[in-house]
């Protein structure tokens, strides 16, 4: 018995290493891993990835997880009290009070696994939720695992009738579900008894010792891989890029054309996805017909690695899938197994850049060349950047905050009204603002999420060069997507650490009590854009201000950490959106569901986007897009 | 076999257009500069002709200005091109189209370059003249708006665009002078390995005293922007009032009717 049990153990470890040490010597180097032990025990045993954005399905699986758990630790005691302390020693431990509730609880936990079970299996086989593809190897390991638990009651039942039934019927009550089963079998003779026992005990163990050789080779192999692709995801800010080394004379090769390109950790992701489909549920690309599913993306990746290091990613993937995302990690904000999928499209991006100098389409090409050239991607003069600014008081000398202007708040109309009502609100809160003027360029993040990391660092440098010229301590932006990159990215390129970066929407927040409201306003919907809120966790601030100016927000039915994407980011606000529909009338849609009378956003890709949503949509009468900053000016 | 590749760098053509104090030129204050853009389609075609013809071409790129023109060559050279030559001209924008072609051909007389390739016009002065004269200096065939190029061991086929929405194949035979024209390819975006071999390309720096301009034969007097013309005006509201109006300020401006 303990022959076989070891040979399926070992078989099951062989198995999982095996596959693990082929994805060690494919990726590139895992030398700066740090592993993440106490985060990963602690997301794995609570349940945390599963049960959030999981809905019902999610809790089906915690139950089911802390019942197994249950059921486990129960079976190794009984292991360990059977064939060691009491066998060596003597000694015996589950008996008393504590058997009573041990017995308890491994009933409970085994029917509750039982129903949780039933549930999952009524979801996948009779609902059927679309995009919830099965093979035969899900049905396998339903039958399996119902199978473990059916032939556990029923061994239990067995002992039960035999050795309590009639004779302690104290202690069985403290086993209802096996006292159940235990008097089906009421009547039998003890031999009879005995020898089903047996019987059923062997095929117990037997289907235990299959659910052990199943794990290798079946998704089941999630309950290993996915803790320690929680141990593997980096610490620090979320969705931050790596900085390449551009200046590396002995790099040939830049991005990721093949598997053995991408890192270590995400070519583990592709073991660790279990197919649940929550990332091509909220993917704003999937959603408006676009051919990208993140769980796809992953699942391709994981047959370009199989089928060798060395073939091609983008083929794999399919160039309009790389090319379709928006960055906004609404994927990665839901995946249960911790898996990275931007990471993975930005290195292919950047391989096709880089290397290749292939882009989505011509537009692309020209904004990045206006970038190049005007330091821009609208391709506007290079002098006129200052010009949004004309009339209003800016400062050089004592300049308290660097406001970091951004190109669509600077050269765009729409949004120079929003750089216009930010210094408004400066000015009224007494806080001396100056700018780079024509010094300003493009911080790059567009340039960078199409690929090009070559120009963004070409512009982030001399932007960090005249910031650190000003000697300014405090950058304010009113754009995230230069927040993100000054916060949390330039520091990479040589930005003084010292320097704080904020986004407008925690800077006003902080100063909350200068804030009021002017009389009533109409109700409105506040659109999370993807790099406050996702990247950066701003959720509760642009809210708390809208309370304050005494407007009412109704949420839409995508929000927060699962906020719909305006379809402006991943460098996509530079591109033409030539498949599926509109992501930015969709969301225009869902902002107009709500009724509200505004769609307030705070980033200037998400106002463009949605002024241009609402008029495709025909919601102009109805709805109209403002940036905070707007409504706060004048409620002060 | 040698090519050649002339290209200038423009001033943006969204810049806000001041003029320098001399009164002859613009201010390069605040002006971001690129290369022209048909000279972009010159550095593909002959980048891509020196990839079909193999290891026995080479190909180099001509640039005359100040400094800043470097970054043109320097594009080029990622672009492709295998090394640059920069006639370092800071008056360069005093000299006339006639000045300018006797210095490149002054530099390509004795390189034994059998292609040279350059674009229509340029974006800045738009005269398309340099590519022409050149040829008449060199005593090189020529062949202007090029939208389609064929080389096969010295015979040229090129395909031109006319007026009118027209096209011609002509055939011409090296060495020849191509001035190329929108359409005939798509420029190539760098590739970053080749950003960085550029850096390391042979750049030959050429004082322009170096090279014969000759006499000028074309002064500008002086540059402006045109004068602004009275705005439009609108006619609205009852229809036959809207003629008769019409009517009258023909009359008045015109005395056509």
């Amino acid at each position: 018995m303990y022959l076989l049990a070891l040979a399926a153990v070992g078989f099951m470890a062989y198995g999982l290493i095996q596959r693990v040490r082929a994805l060690l010597h494919a990726g590139k180097s895992t030398a700066d891993i740090k592993l993440q032990i106490g985060r990963a025990l602690w997301q794995t045993l609570a349940q945390l990835k599963a049960i959030s954005h999981g809905g019902a399905a999610g809790w089906g699986h915690a139950i089911f997880f802390w019942c197994f758990l249950i059921l486990t630790a129960g079976t190794t005691l009984v292991f360990i009290q059977a064939d060691f302390t009491d066998l060596l020693f003597g000694y015996k431990f589950l008996k008393g009070g504590f058997y009573k509730i041990f017995s308890l609880a491994l009933d409970l936990a085994g029917l509750a696994a039982i129903l949780a079970m039933g549930g999952l299996f009524i979801r996948r086989y009779i609902f059927r939720p679309v995009g919830l593809a099965s093979e035969p190897a899900d049905a396998l390991i339903h039958i399996l695992l119902f199978l473990a638990l059916a032939t556990g009651f029923v061994v239990e039942g067995l002992r039960m009738a035999a050795t309590e039934l009639d004779m302690n019927m104290a202690l069985a009550q403290w086993s209802p579900v096996g006292l159940v089963v235990a008097k089906v079998f009421h009547g039998m003779d003890m031999a009879s008894l005995t020898m089903a026992h047996k019987i059923t005990w062997w095929i117990h163990f037997l289907i235990c010792l299959a659910f052990f050789i199943a794990i290798p080779l079946t998704k089941l192999r999630h309950i290993f891989y996915i803790p320690v692709n929680y141990a593997l995801a980096p610490a620090g800010a979320s969705g931050k890029l790596s900085t390449m080394a551009l200046d590396d004379e002995t790099a040939e090769k830049f991005g990721a054309s093949q598997p053995a390109d991408l890192l270590f950790k995400d070519l583990f992701d592709t073991a660790a996805c279990v197919k649940c489909k929550r990332c091509q549920d909220q993917c704003p690309a999937h959603a408006t017909g676009k051919p990208l599913s993140p769980m796809k993306l992953t699942q391709d990746i994981g047959a370009a690695l199989a089928s060798g290091v060395g073939s091609s990613l983008v083929e794999a993937v399919g160039e309009d899938a790389v090319w379709a995302c928006v960055t906004c990690r609404a994927c990665e904000a839901v995946c249960p197994a911790g898996v990275e999928h931007v990471r993975k499209i930005i290195e292919m991006r950047r391989g096709m850049a880089l290397m290749e100098g292939r882009f989505p389409g011509d537009e692309v090409v020209r904004a990045l060349d206006a970038i190049e050239v005007n330091g821009n991607p609208l391709g506007a003069a290079l002098a006129a950047r200052g010009d949004w600014a004309e009339g209003l008081a800016l400062t050089g000398e004592g300049m308290e905050v660097l406001y970091f202007t951004g190109c669509y708040a600077c050269y765009d109309r729409r949004n120079i009204k929003v750089a216009r009502s930010f210094m408004t609100i400066l000015g009224k809160l007494g806080v001396k603002a100056g700018t780079l003027g024509k010094k300003e360029k493009c911080c790059g993040e567009p340039a960078r999420k199409m690929g090009n990391e070559y120009l963004y660092q070409t512009v982030a440098a001399e932007n960090i060069e005249s910031i650190h010229a000003t000697g300014a301590k405090k950058i304010v932006t009113t754009c995230p997507h230069c927040f993100h990159t000054l916060a949390n990215e330039y520091p990479d390129l040589g930005l003084d650490p010292q320097i704080s970066v904020e986004h407008y929407t925690t800077f006003l927040a902080a100063r909350m009590a200068s804030f009021k409201p002017n009389g009533p306003i109409a109700p409105v919907t506040y659109h999370d854009s993807c790099y406050m809120g996702r990247y950066n966790g701003v959720f509760s601030q642009p809210r708390e201000l809208l309370a304050a100016i005494g407007a009412p927000v109704t949420e839409m039915a995508k929000s927060r950490e699962t906020s719909f994407c305006c379809g402006g980011g991943g460098g996509r606000i530079l591109a033409e959106e030539k498949l599926g529909t509109r992501i930015n009338a969709a969301k225009a849609a869902m902002a107009g569901d709500t009724g509200a009378a505004m769609v307030v956003s705070n980033c200037p890709f998400c106002l463009t986007m949605l002024e241009d949503g609402v008029k495709t949509g025909g919601l102009e009468e109805k709805m109209k897009p403002v940036d905070l900053a707007e409504l706060l000016a004048d409620r002060m | 076999m040698n090519i050649l590749v002339c290209i200038k760098q423009v001033p943006d053509m969204e810049t806000k257009f001041k003029i320098n104090s001399a009164g002859d030129w613009i201010d390069e204050a605040d002006t971001a500069f690129r290369m022209n853009e048909y000279d972009e389609f010159a550095v593909e075609e002959a980048v891509a002709l020196k990839e079909k013809l193999g290891a026995g071409a080479s190909l180099t790129v001509l640039s005359i200005g100040p400094e800043r023109v470097k970054e043109a060559i320097k594009k080029a050279l990622a672009m492709g091109a295998d090394k640059g030559a920069h006639i370092q001209d800071d008056e360069c924008f005093r000299k006339d189209t006639a000045q300018v072609a006797s210095m490149i051909a002054d530099y390509a007389k004795d390189k034994g370059f059998e292609l040279i390739f350059t674009g229509l016009q340029s974006q800045d002065r738009g005269s398309a003249q340099v590519g022409p004269i050149l040829a008449v200096k060199l005593g090189f065939n020529l062949v202007t708006t090029v939208v389609g190029f064929q080389y096969d061991a010295g015979a040229i086929t090129a395909r031109r665009e006319l007026e009118g929405g027209l096209r011609a194949i002509v055939k011409t035979a090296a060495p020849a002078v191509i001035t190329c024209q929108l359409g005939l390819n798509k420029p190539r975006y760098p590739t970053l390995p080749n950003i960085m071999k550029a850096k390391k390309k042979e750049l030959a720096v050429i004082p322009a005293a170096q090279v014969a301009a000759g006499a000028a034969m074309v002064n500008t007097a002086r540059a402006f922007h045109p004068e602004r013309k009275g705005a439009g005006e609108m006619l609205q509201g009852d229809i036959a009032q809207v003629a008769d109006r019409f009517v009258k300020i023909i009359r008045e401006k015109t005395g056509l009717i």
